[in-house]
């Protein structure tokens, strides 16, 4: 019986696919839980306007100011945080009633961007721009101006909207 | 000594290199695939443990969240963590079937006492990872588990030493997670790893042993004949593992765990019967707990030196059968002993019942609010209002609350300070949910009913409710209010700001969170009831943060309805 080379094989085909069958039913799940949180959103940010601080703080006219965005709640996976900061942006009164900000991302490579007085420079790459935010061509990598962040004034008070956009290119889009 | 150590070994591994290699004496057998299924059950247990270390975070404050997090949020989490953890239990029966089969076949035998050895030492690592696992998820059920665990291992001789290096220091706390999960994940691992593959090789240089009688036949290879049951058997107790994890929405998840909170610990099951026997021991439990692994362990290790003879029937060797066979019934009616004991135990079932419900309530707002970044037992916090809720429960229920028995004050409810509420107080303020239960109330330093028309009253009413602030006040009225005010009122009471009135409170800003901030701070104060106030104040008690919490409460009550209360669920 156990000569038989048709049974034999047959044997040794179903042995096959049986072990190979239930090795995938074993590494399936454990996959699938892996590669679940791939395209979720995991960490959940604000994305309604976050408050920075009441208008007086700028002055018309005044050069750009540095700020903190802190968002209220922070969402990570299983936790759940107060007062994150999210990151930093540039911000300036043009008139009594009229903002501008910038987000201090470097559109470069992400790199946090500062402010000299005339330019803002970005200290990873020497990337450069003018004080209206315009990128000084040749002098870094950066492909595209800083990115503007919408504000608004609401009840006397700052209301910062932030956003993340795609590093490295020269279009500008929400990453 | 060494000598002999060194004669002993050789002669065991040449013996071994010069069976047949792979072969079966007498051909294949379902009889033989359970070592099979085992490496099967370590294999399930490695790949679903690397899925869940990938989201396992150890350390007090994440532990639980983490594994709530798979448990719950991720698809399929659930039932990746339940092989996980339930496979622990198959594994830990199949290698009893496995070595129950070696001991009835005799199969450890000289020269195959290693392979014993070996396999002993395997079932005590399942062990170590079932002890070192349930601790990791810091749920009231692993956390208080391991408390009894180590407390055994503490009472042994140099405990404290094993407690400390156990717990990486003196307390439960982040490093004796570190270390739990380093044990788990690396070091047992690694042992596991090497303890197979040694089993594996001495085992295979000796081919399987067939059952006693079948040692002079012919031997088959094992492939594919043997190896097809093997694979199948593989499938059969994968498939019950499966079905198994399927009905139990894979593994249970206690509420975080609390040091300060009671908790029925009860140990894995295949320990159970160690618990009973504790329970049994009385007075001597410590030592019955450190004794019994003794014993049990003493005798296994033994076998291959107490049953020698080449002869492995089962009926020339009944009193070593009935050694193992016996030992393992004792355990057994000591662990039905344990599980019935607490099914008859109804205060306990109703203890249980309540975990449960706590269980299950810390689940539900991990998943709806996520766990606070200070900690896995601070997600009952995060219920709406909860400070302020849980002072009101504690500090102003009493007096405050419908169904309180011993009220002494104005009733505080859903729609307190509301239009109707104002209405209801004008008409009758010494009425039983106003005033009614205050000593004040029944005496002359009370205020009298208001006797105005309805429409009047309402207006009255408009101009009160106006001053909290609330964006809905109707001008019209509350002016029409104001003159009827300062008309009947004024003898006693204020409505401008900061001003108090003459017998009475001042109720400028009534009902505005300031106002109850200030009102719970000091009730006695001049502003508000003077020397007429019966309530206590809280200005030392509470916090300005608590008393301006209760104040945000209230103002909230003042547009709830008893459906909104009922929503937000219990503390």
């Amino acid at each position: 019986m156990a000569d038989d080379p048709d049974r034999r094989g047959f044997l040794k085909a179903a042995t096959t696919v049986l072990g190979g069958g239930l090795g995938i039913v074993i590494v399936a799940p454990a996959l699938r839980v892996c590669v679940a949180p791939t395209n979720a959103q995991t960490v959940t940010t604000p994305t309604d306007p976050i408050d920075i601080g009441a208008l007086d703080r700028l002055k018309v006219g005044a050069p750009w100011q540095r700020v903190d965005v802190i968002a209220p709640v922070v969402k990570d996976a299983w936790t759940t945080a107060h007062d994150v900061p999210l990151g930093a942006a540039w911000v300036r009164r043009t008139a009594d009633q009229q903002l501008q900000a910038l987000s201090s991302v470097c559109p470069h490579l992400g790199c946090a961007v500062g402010f000299d007085g005339q330019n803002f420079l970005c200290p990873c790459h020497n990337s450069k721009w003018s004080d209206a935010g315009a990128l000084v061509a040749n002098a870094g990598p950066a492909l595209r101006d800083l990115d503007p962040l919408p504000i608004q004034i609401v009840d006397g008070r700052l209301r910062l909207t932030w956003v993340r956009y795609k590093l490295d290119t020269a279009a500008r889009e929400p990453a | 000594m060494k000598v002999r150590i060194t004669e002993w070994m050789t002669e065991r591994v040449r013996a071994l290199s010069d069976q047949t290699r792979l072969g079966i004496p007498g051909g294949p057998s379902l009889a033989y695939v359970f070592g099979w299924v085992i490496v099967m059950f370590l294999g399930v247990e490695a790949i679903t443990g690397a899925a869940l270390s990938a989201f396992y975070a150890p350390s007090t404050a994440s532990a639980w969240a983490s594994v709530a997090y798979v448990q719950d949020q991720i698809p399929l989490g659930w039932f990746v963590r339940g092989l996980h953890y339930h496979g622990t239990s198959a594994l830990v029966i199949v290698t009893g079937i496995h070595l129950l089969q070696t001991a009835v076949y005799g199969a450890y035998k000289k020269p195959r006492e290693l392979v014993w050895w070996l396999g002993l030492i395997l079932l005590v690592l399942v062990l170590g990872f079932a002890i070192t696992g349930y601790v990791l998820r810091w749920d009231q059920a692993g956390y208080w588990a391991n408390h009894v665990e180590i407390g055994i291992a503490a009472s042994a001789p140099g405990g404290p030493t094993i407690k400390g290096l156990a717990l990486g220091g003196n307390e439960y706390g982040n490093l004796t997670l570190t270390r739990f999960y380093a044990l788990h994940v690396i070091a047992l691992p690694a042992i596991v790893v090497i303890v197979v593959g040694a089993h594996l090789w001495t085992s295979r240089l000796h081919g399987s042993t067939p059952r006693w009688g079948r040692d002079g036949l012919a031997a088959t290879k094992r492939w594919p004949r043997q190896t097809l049951r093997d694979v199948i058997a593989m499938a059969i107790a994968f498939a019950i593992l499966t079905g198994y994890v399927v009905s139990q929405h894979g593994a249970d998840l206690a509420a975080p765990a609390d040091p300060s909170a009671a908790y029925d610990a009860r140990p894995l099951w295949y320990f159970r019967w160690l618990f009973e026997l504790r329970h049994l021991a009385g007075s001597y439990e410590r030592i019955a707990a450190l004794a019994a692994p003794v014993v049990v362990g003493g005798l296994l290790i033994g076998l291959p030196f107490v049953d020698r003879g080449p002869d492995r029937s089962v009926k020339k060797r009944i009193p070593f059968v009935a050694a193992v066979v016996g030992l393992l019934l004792v355990i057994g009616v000591l662990t039905m002993r344990s599980f019935s004991r607490d099914a008859g135990d109804a205060a306990l079932a109703k203890r249980d019942e309540a975990a449960a419900l706590l269980a299950s309530r810390a689940r539900a707002l991990a998943v709806k609010n996520g766990v606070p970044i200070s900690g896995a037992q601070d997600v009952f916090k995060t219920v709406p209002m909860y400070t302020a809720r849980s002072i009101f429960e504690t500090k102003c229920k009493g007096c405050h609350d419908a169904q309180s028995k011993d009220r002494k004050g104005p009733i505080i409810g859903a729609g307190h300070g509301n239009r109707a509420w104002f209405e209801a107080f004008l008409r009758a303020p010494s009425s039983d949910p106003f005033w009614g239960r205050t000593k004040m109330g029944h005496t002359d330093d009370a205020m009298k009913p208001v006797e105005l028309t309805p429409a009047e009253i309402t207006d009255l009413a408009e101009l009160l409710y106006a001053q909290s602030g609330a964006s809905d006040a109707d001008a019209t009225k509350r002016d029409r209010g104001k003159a009827l005010f300062d008309k009947a009122c004024t003898d006693c009471h204020s409505v401008d700001e900061g001003v108090s009135g003459g017998g009475g409170p001042g109720l400028g800003q009534l009902g505005s969170r300031d106002w109850y901030t200030s009102f719970i701070s000091n009730p006695k104060a001049a502003i508000h009831m003077g020397k007429l106030g019966e309530m206590p104040r809280f200005d030392a008690d509470l916090t300005i943060t608590e008393r301006d919490a209760v104040a945000g409460y209230l103002v909230w009550l003042r547009t709830a309805s008893q459906a909104d209360l009922d929503k937000l669920g219990p503390l």
